[in-house]
Order: C-alpha cells, then sequence, then structure tokens
C-alpha cells in the first residue's frame, strides 16, 4: 500500500511544482468559457439555452489539453519502467498516478461550472446540479483522456491524435453532464437520472481506462 | 481454431481460392438487387421514390456496425493470442468499415433533405453513426502514426477493444439524448413490419454488400501479406548484394 501511496504523493507534488497544478487546464476551461459568447452572441435567452452544453463542453475540452504531457515524461526518464516492476503491477500504479493527478488538476472544473453557469444566466440551483455533473464526469473525461495520453505517448502530433481518439469515447459522459443541467434548467425532472449516468460513466472510465492504459504502454516498454 | 487459420500458407490458400467466388457472388447479387431495389420494387406511399435510398442506406448502416464488431474481434484475438493474421484482418477492416459508414451518412444525408427537409438533423441513429466514423478515423490515425510495425498492432487492438466497449455506451447515450429517426422494421420480435415487396431487394442487396466487404477485406489482407513478402525479398535481396560487395 505504501508504494500506492507514494506515487500517490508524487504525483500530487508533480503537478504542484513543475505543471502549475490546475492552473493550465483551469485557464484554458475558462478561456473558452469566456470566448463562447463572443461567437454566439450577447442575446441573453441563447446563452442560457446554449450554457450547460457549452460549460461541459469547455471541461470535455479542459481534459484534453494536459493529456499528451501526462505520460509522455514517464515514458521518457524510466519511471513507467520502475512503475512495471513494483509489485502492485502498472494498471493499480497508473489508476493512482491519474487519480492524483485528477486531484490536483481537475477540482477546479466543478467551481468554474457554477460559476459559468451564473455567468450564462442558468439559476443558483440547476448551476449546482450542472457542477455537480460535472463533479462526477471530469474524472471519467480525465481517465479516457489519460487512455488517449497513454496511446500516444511519444508520437509526433500526440494532441491531435488523442483529441480524435478520446473524443469519441467521450460523448456518454458529455452527454449526461450537460444534460443533467439542462434537465434542472428546463424543469423536466430527469436531472437525477442524468447525473447517475454521468457518474457511473465516470466510475467505468476509472475501472477499465488504466488497464487499457497499461497494455498500451507495456507495449511500448517490451 | 484460430492456430489452424493462423498459418499464413493456409490461409493464402484459402484466401486465394475464396476471393474470386466473393467478387462473384457479390456482382451477381448486385446485378440483381441494383435493379430491383432501384427500379423495379414498389415505392413508398409516403416516401415516393425517396425510399429506394434505404436499398444502400440500410445495408452500409449494417456493415460499418458489422465490420466494427469484426475489427473488434480481430483486434481481441490479436491481443489474445498475437496472431499476426489477426492484426491484419483489423487494419484492412478499418478502411472498408470507415466508408461503409461514410456512405451510410452520405445517403443518410441525401434521404433527410426531402423527407426531414435538412441535410443533417441531430438525431441519435446518425449521430452515434457518425461518433462510428470517428472512432475508424481516430483508429486509422493511431495505426498511421506509430511506425513500429509491433506497436502500431498492439496500440490499436486495445483502442478497438476500447472502442467495443464503449459502443453499446455511446448508442444508449445518444438515443436517450434525442431520437427523431423511425424505430428499426426489419429485425424485431414480432416480426418484420416491412412489405415483403421491398424486404426482398433489401435482403438481396444487404446479401451483396456484406460479400462485397468480405471480397475487399480478403483481397486486401492477401495484398498486405504480398507487400510483407515482397518487402522482406527486398531486404535478403540487398544482403545477399552486400555479402557479394564484401567478397
Amino acid at each position: 500500500m505504501s508504494a500506492l501511496g507514494a506515487i500517490f504523493t508524487r504525483e500530487l507534488r508533480l503537478a504542484f511544482a513543475g505543471g502549475g497544478g490546475p492552473a493550465g487546464p483551469a485557464a484554458f476551461n475558462l478561456a473558452a468559457l469566456a470566448l463562447a459568447p463572443l461567437a454566439i452572441g450577447p442575446d441573453a435567452d441563447t446563452l442560457q439555452a446554449a450554457g450547460p452544453g457549452v460549460i461541459a463542453f469547455a471541461a470535455l475540452l479542459a481534459t484534453l489539453q494536459p493529456a499528451e504531457r501526462i505520460f509522455s515524461e514517464d515514458a521518457s526518464d524510466g519511471t513507467l519502467e520502475l512503475y512495471a516492476l513494483s509489485p502492485v503491477g502498472l494498471a493499480l500504479s497508473l489508476f493512482m498516478k491519474t487519480l492524483a493527478f485528477i486531484l490536483a488538476v481537475f477540482w477546479t472544473t466543478p467551481l468554474l461550472a457554477f460559476i459559468g453557469g451564473l455567468a450564462y444566466g442558468m439559476d443558483v440551483g440547476s448551476a449546482f446540479v450542472l457542477a455537480l455533473g460535472l463533479a462526477f464526469a471530469a474524472p471519467g473525461l480525465a481517465f479516457i483522456a489519460a487512455f488517449a495520453g497513454a496511446l500516444a505517448a511519444g508520437l509526433k502530433r500526440a494532441g491531435l491524435l488523442i483529441a480524435l481518439i478520446a473524443a469519441p469515447l467521450q460523448v456518454p459522459l458529455l452527454v449526461f453532464a450537460a444534460g443533467a443541467g439542462r434537465a434542472a434548467m428546463d424543469g423536466t425532472g430527469l436531472e437525477g437520472p442524468n447525473l447517475m449516468m454521468a457518474l457511473a460513466g465516470s466510475l467505468a472510465a476509472l475501472a477499465l481506462a488504466p488497464f487499457g492504459a497499461a497494455a498500451a504502454l507495456k507495449a511500448r516498454l517490451e | 481454431m484460430w492456430s489452424y487459420f493462423a498459418n499464413p500458407e493456409r490461409f493464402d490458400r484459402l484466401a486465394r481460392a475464396l476471393i474470386p467466388w466473393c467478387w462473384g457472388v457479390a456482382a451477381v447479387l448486385f446485378a440483381v438487387g441494383l435493379p430491383w431495389a432501384l427500379y423495379f420494387s414498389p415505392g413508398d406511399y409516403q416516401q415516393s421514390d425517396t425510399v429506394r435510398i434505404m436499398y444502400v442506406h440500410v445495408p452500409a448502416a449494417w456493415l460499418a456496425m458489422f465490420a466494427y464488431a469484426g475489427l473488434g474481434g480481430a483486434s481481441f484475438v490479436y491481443f489474445i493470442w498475437r496472431h499476426n493474421l489477426a492484426d491484419l484482418a483489423a487494419r484492412a477492416i478499418a478502411p472498408a468499415g470507415a466508408v461503409f459508414a461514410f456512405i451510410c451518412l452520405a445517403t443518410g444525408s441525401l434521404w433527410g433533405r426531402p423527407m426531414w427537409g435538412a441535410w443533417w438533423v441531430w438525431d441519435a441513429r446518425l449521430t452515434s453513426m457518425l461518433v462510428l466514423f470517428l472512432l475508424y478515423l481516430g483508429y486509422m490515425a493511431l495505426r498511421g502514426a506509430i511506425e513500429d510495425e509491433k506497436l502500431s498492432a498492439r496500440a490499436g487492438a486495445v483502442l478497438a477493444m476500447a472502442g467495443l466497449i464503449n459502443l453499446p455506451v455511446i448508442k444508449f447515450s445518444v438515443d436517450w439524448w434525442n431520437t427523431l429517426h423511425q424505430g428499426a422494421s426489419v429485425f424485431r420480435f414480432d416480426g418484420p413490419t416491412i412489405d415483403a415487396s421491398q424486404l426482398w431487394p433489401l435482403a438481396i442487396m444487404a446479401l451483396g454488400f456484406t460479400v462485397l466487404y468480405l471480397a475487399l477485406v480478403l483481397t486486401q489482407m492477401r495484398a498486405m501479406m504480398m507487400e510483407r513478402r515482397a518487402e522482406a525479398l527486398e531486404r535478403r535481396r540487398e544482403r545477399r548484394l552486400e555479402l557479394e560487395a564484401e567478397l
């Protein structure tokens, strides 16, 4: 267990020391939220209707942003070999690493979603539901992005490839997270099921993505 | 069974025997099915002649999904047993599946214009076909980006299997999200709701598409095998020339 704890704290320290913690993806998320109204137009009704979708989409884009670097450094400096040799195994090590990374980097996503919801004219209650939906969905989105990052680690133009690989797999989480916010706003009473589905999808990604990432990276180590 | 056909020689003999048959049967099926579907079958009482697009659209949609199942299955076999032929099959299936998905999207859009009044509608089935098309593109882009052949095969297999697991979830989530497309009318528990005069040409076209798909995949697999053999021969020739030069 201490090996996993060591991986966890190492990743937290790395995220805050060299990576600036949540700063990069959060700034990216915020920029996307700020630019969308400039493209959509200032009409309050349109912005409110588009709000949950735009906010969930901005959160999705922010998870793709750091996916390229999450495994590439570990692949080049030999850390991955150590993870593969460790008694806990590669999949569990990668799970711990990605989990720490997500806690360090994406804790801002629900906050930004809440603030963004208010800025797009949603009422407090539905902005909170949307934030909750993204709090559920963000770990899954980030795990899928990390899986794509593992497949593309060390390749030229990996960023482009990651977006193309991860985007289709992230569709369900996007649908349910944005759907929760929209359902709360429209009063259809479907926010509960949407939230549950977002959480279920996220947990499934948490359970499966580390094995996929481990299989992809193991092929690289041989 | 996998190991029996994993022998490249045996597969090559089988493929060489099958390929002309596949092309021939596909040609016959299309020769019968196309005129029947596009000319002799009755128009729909609501959709009139636009219903004929269905005879291309529906088989293409089936094949696009069937091919992804094949891609995932071949990837699974490669990932577990490391049979190179399974990887060849996956590599041959992907472009064929992508083309079928594209045909499905293009014909759907041509049909949607007169029927729904729009080239593109964000309907659940259309959207999940679009996502399937993106999955194919992502797979082919990943395979193309990795130069090392073994690594490319294994990374591709992992991605194809992940896509296969996720595909039902995507389908479900998009269905939940919006549905405008008509429900299934052929494969239903209470029997098909489509009339026999339309079901027969549809069945022949679907069979024709399937045999065409087999022909495309087998031909492509043989082509890739021969390409690999040619490269090996080329390398051997170069090595011999080097040795002779040294002597």
